[in-house]
């Protein structure tokens, strides 16, 4: 259990599965994701019982709970590479009445803190799309650097869109927020 | 077989395996590329012992001569169908032909395939800075830096940042339509 000021971050439980499935079906949710097929709930249960065990090689992933236990997503950290010592952020908030609320950058800073100070790792990078400001305010907060715009790497809702490419490096991230657990609000400036 | 104007790419055979394991082996070859523990896996198929090219398992693919010396390889793969987009790399082993033009030509036939073939919208490459030769050859062939990705390689003791490049169809076309205009 990853304990952050708003949120703890858990391993995700079966119990889970109803609400993924759920949110992985509401486009509002998932315009922001790579994930445009309905899904259904025998398919979620597959693939949760597919999960590997959190572990450096395969990666991390955790059900993000409120402080009062109320589930309202999921993040994790994929794609690792040993020697580079790098891993690929993904986040969803599915439900929706708690976005923009700081648990999405409560529960990334928390992650980081887990990456850079238990896993070793040296940079955690992101694709956001470009329509996705919420995202990338929330990403910018936490550390992560635009790092540049991928042309037309996204097709959805009829269009491409560009792909922003972010980046957060492990010096840069201790001298932001430290990786103690603790304040995870943005400094005042 | 795809023909460029000074080179053909065609499917990897058993015969192409002995000087693909060369430069795999090869540190001047492999300096940019991944040359850690060589062969690596993922190699099977340089070595003439992968699946069959296809839209879905991505395409890898000889580059020879047209007088039929085999040079290099080229892959097309990471292909994601709904967006139309894919992940090309280049590799040149034999150094006595580097600088001959046959790594833009090959770029030029691969993205050519790429795009009036397999009807992709986009195709785009990584290079690790201080890979000026590949850079120069990529920007040549009207690919455009779209990124920075910091300290995402370790190689050599020491952390480089990545560069992403990218090409989109209509901009391939413009190239290709206003050679021709120009008499090239």
């Amino acid at each position: 259990m990853l304990t952050g000021e708003q949120v703890r971050l858990r391993p995700r439980d079966r119990a889970d599965v109803e609400r993924f499935y759920r949110w992985i079906n509401d486009r509002e949710v998932t315009r922001y994701l790579q994930a445009a097929y309905p899904i259904s709930l025998a398919d979620e249960e597959r693939w949760f019982d597919g999960l590997t065990p959190n572990d450096f090689a395969t990666g991390v992933g955790f059900s993000i709970d409120t402080k009062d236990g109320v589930h309202i997503g999921s993040l994790g950290l994929h794609d690792v590479e040993p020697e580079a010592r790098t891993a690929v952020l993904g986040i969803m908030i599915g439900e929706k009445d708690y976005w923009s609320n700081g648990y999405g950058r409560d529960a990334i800073i928390t992650l980081l803190r887990f990456g850079f100070g238990e896993m070793n790792l040296n940079r955690v990078s992101l694709h956001a799309f470009d329509f996705n400001d919420r995202a990338v305010a929330c990403y910018t907060h936490c550390g992560f650097q635009i790092e540049g715009r991928l042309r037309d790497h996204h097709y959805g809702e009829g269009r491409y869109c560009d792909v922003i490419a972010m980046g957060v490096l492990r010096d840069e991230f201790e001298a932001l927020h430290g990786l103690a657990a603790g304040r995870t609000e943005a400094p005042a400036l | 077989m795809l023909q460029g104007r000074t080179v053909r790419l065609r499917a990897i055979e058993p015969e192409h395996g002995a000087r693909a394991r060369a430069w795999l082996n090869d540190p001047a070859v492999t300096r940019y590329v991944s040359d850690r523990y060589a062969p690596a896996a993922g190699d099977e198929f340089w070595l003439g012992r992968g699946p069959a090219n296809s839209f879905q398992l991505g395409v890898r693919l000889a580059i020879e001569t047209n007088a039929g010396e085999h040079i290099g390889g080229v892959k097309i793969d990471r292909i994601r169908p709904e967006d139309r987009k894919a992940l090309m790399a280049v590799v040149l082993g034999e150094a006595g032909h580097w600088s001959n033009g046959y790594g833009a030509d090959a770029i030029a036939t691969t993205l050519r395939f790429a795009f009036h073939e397999m009807n992709l919208h986009r195709v785009w490459v990584t290079v690790v800075d201080g890979d000026e030769a590949a850079l120069a050859c990529y920007r040549a062939c009207g690919l455009r830096e779209e990124a920075r990705l910091r300290r995402e390689v370790y190689r050599h003791g020491e952390y480089a940042d990545a560069l992403a490049m990218g090409i989109l169809r209509d901009e391939f076309d413009a190239r290709r339509n206003g050679a021709r205009e120009g008499g090239m």
